[in-house]
């Protein structure tokens, strides 16, 4: 199986002998790695201005850097953050790292369309508008998916991509941003008929939310997505509890402490990354993921310390050689 | 309506995030000779603590400590005039940011939310804020606490900072820190005064920390 094949196994839940397969949201460092800035922390603002052979340079330059990291780091999905983002660049971007690939890695980028975590600047209206303005909110919610259905028909289309990471952050350490019940309201209907729509297309779906989801785990599951991602321990997820309460329905990706990879010794690295690993490889569905992201200014080696616990201990017995 | 019942309803108004109910009772209630301090101290203040009780015990989401905040506000505009005329109304003068290298505000922005229901007047520096600015900030606008929020492990060592430059400076009011990675421990290490684990906790902590003063 290629990477990619294993990547969309572990989606499916489908039973999987061998390495666990791996995937980061992002992978900040490219300049520590490959001596290059990653793709999304560029600005192009003479793209049109430059001439097709230099875009083409850009281009091949990104496409190239992703599939680097995906082969040095043993990734066996990458996100891609296109750059410039329109359509054209996208699908430039999707069919140069599959050249680059041989197909063999999977794609998946940004694709939420649900409200999440407003930033301070907007936090105080955009809550005022939940009580003021319901009515305008829920048809808002509703236009922004039928926009984001819209792009993924086209990016169906073109073909290439394997699936979406929907990235709105629902929830802070101490719990869900919305009570339950306005969540029930404003989010998860639309974050369901997000990810039917995305299903229907045909793409794979992994529900992405930092911070503690337990209060409202049952309305992420029921949306349906393929995988959710995070199972933050910084926010109190907890990934055994979470193998009991969801392996059934989803399939798992993160609890690795990034907080720890900053802050935390060598051993309580490798200790959490056992952890997510010991229990994760209960599940039907499991992929090796840090907790948000490798993020600048993380350091590169312990990145690559707990990589080093996923290729020792992170690999499960082929039941044809199993006697 | 009596003073008693006007306070009442204004506390009930500033809890259920009713701005509109709130701007006509301080209206209404100024129109009937009630001072704008106690208006203040006896109908909106004690509605905003009860929403940090509220928040604290997990009662309340932060949308709802926003809109309350935001009715409570629309109080204070139709009491601003007498209210300046009395600074005694309010607790302090409190300096706000964060630090140096962090670009995130929601924290922030919600324990500033807090301060101003606790009665504190708050200058808001922002994000990315470096430690020269919180000193120059302190001593210009004559603060008496400086608060400071951070969301990475990578950037809080920077409020280590910001406590020597204000101790250097001679600061002699509270610095109070919080924000997701910090801890106690890591306050008592870079000799924080206050350390407060939420946002309505820091309004408590500060305000109980100035009344000791």
């Amino acid at each position: 199986m290629t990477p990619r094949e294993r990547f969309l196994a572990a989606l499916e839940r489908r039973p999987l002998p061998g390495r666990v397969p791996h995937f980061e949201l992002v992978f900040y460092l490219t300049m520590e790695a490959f001596g290059k800035v990653h793709p999304s922390q560029r600005t192009y603002k003479q793209w049109k201005q430059m001439s097709e052979t230099e875009r083409q340079l850009h281009r091949d330059e990104m496409a190239q850097l992703y599939a680097q990291t995906a082969e040095r780091f043993g990734q066996d999905a990458v996100m891609l953050h296109p750059n410039p983002s329109d359509d054209d660049e996208l699908f430039r971007l999707i069919d140069n790292v599959n050249e680059r690939t041989g197909r063999s890695v999977a794609l998946v980028m940004h694709g939420d369309a649900t409200y999440g975590i407003p930033d301070g600047e907007r936090m105080t209206e955009f809550s005022m508008r939940l009580y003021e303005e319901p009515d305008a909110m829920k048809a808002e919610a509703a236009a922004r998916v039928e926009r984001a259905l819209k792009k993924g028909e086209r990016i169906k289309a073109h073909g290439g991509l394997d699936g979406f990471a929907l990235c709105s952050d629902y929830c802070l350490n101490t719990g869900p941003f919305l009570r339950p019940a306005m969540f029930a309201e404003f989010v998860a209907p639309y974050l369901k008929q997000l990810v039917a729509g995305y299903r229907e297309q045909g793409f794979y779906v992994i529900k992405h939310t930092d911070g503690n989801i337990m209060p409202i785990l049952d309305q992420l599951l029921d949306a349906n997505p393929h995988a959710l991602h995070s199972l933050d321990p910084q926010a109190g997820v907890d990934m055994a509890e979470m193998v009991r309460l969801a392996a059934g329905k989803v399939c798992l990706i993160g609890n690795v402490n990034c907080g720890l990879l900053d802050t935390g010794t060598e051993e309580e690295c490798v200790e959490s990354a056992r952890y997510a690993l010991k229990h994760g490889m209960k599940a039907p569905g499991y992929v090796f993921s840090t907790s948000n992201c490798i993020y600048t200014g993380m350091r590169l080696s312990r990145y690559e310390l707990i990589l080093d616990v996923l290729r020792k201990e992170g690999v499960r017995p082929d039941p044809a050689t199993v006697r | 309506m009596s003073a008693e019942e006007i306070f009442e309803k204004l506390k009930k108004s500033v809890i259920g995030g009713k701005r509109k109910d709130v701007a006509a009772l301080c209206t209404e209630g100024k129109g009937a000779g009630i001072a704008g301090k106690d208006l203040l101290t006896k109908g909106l203040l004690p509605g905003m603590e009860e929403v940090g009780r509220r928040f604290r015990c997990e009662e309340f989401y932060i949308p709802e400590v926003l809109v309350a905040a935001r009715a409570m506000h629309a109080g204070l505009e139709i009491l601003r005039d007498e209210l300046e005329k009395q600074p005694a109304a309010q607790v302090g003068k409190v300096v706000i940011g964060t630090v140096e290298g962090d670009l995130h505000d929601i924290g922030k922005n919600l324990v500033a939310m807090m301060f101003t229901g606790a009665g504190f007047e708050v200058v808001d520096l922002g994000i990315d804020v470096p430690a020269n600015r919180f000193v120059e900030a302190a001593k210009e606008r004559g603060a008496q606490a400086v608060a400071m929020s951070a969301l990475l492990t990578t950037t809080m060592v920077n409020m280590e900072k910001v406590v020597a430059e204000l101790r250097k400076a001679q600061f002699k009011g509270k610095i109070i820190i919080g924000g997701a990675p910090v801890t106690k421990e890591f306050a008592d290490k870079i000799g924080a005064d206050l350390y407060a684990a939420d946002a309505s906790e820091g309004a408590e902590s500060l305000r109980a920390a100035m009344a000791a003063a």
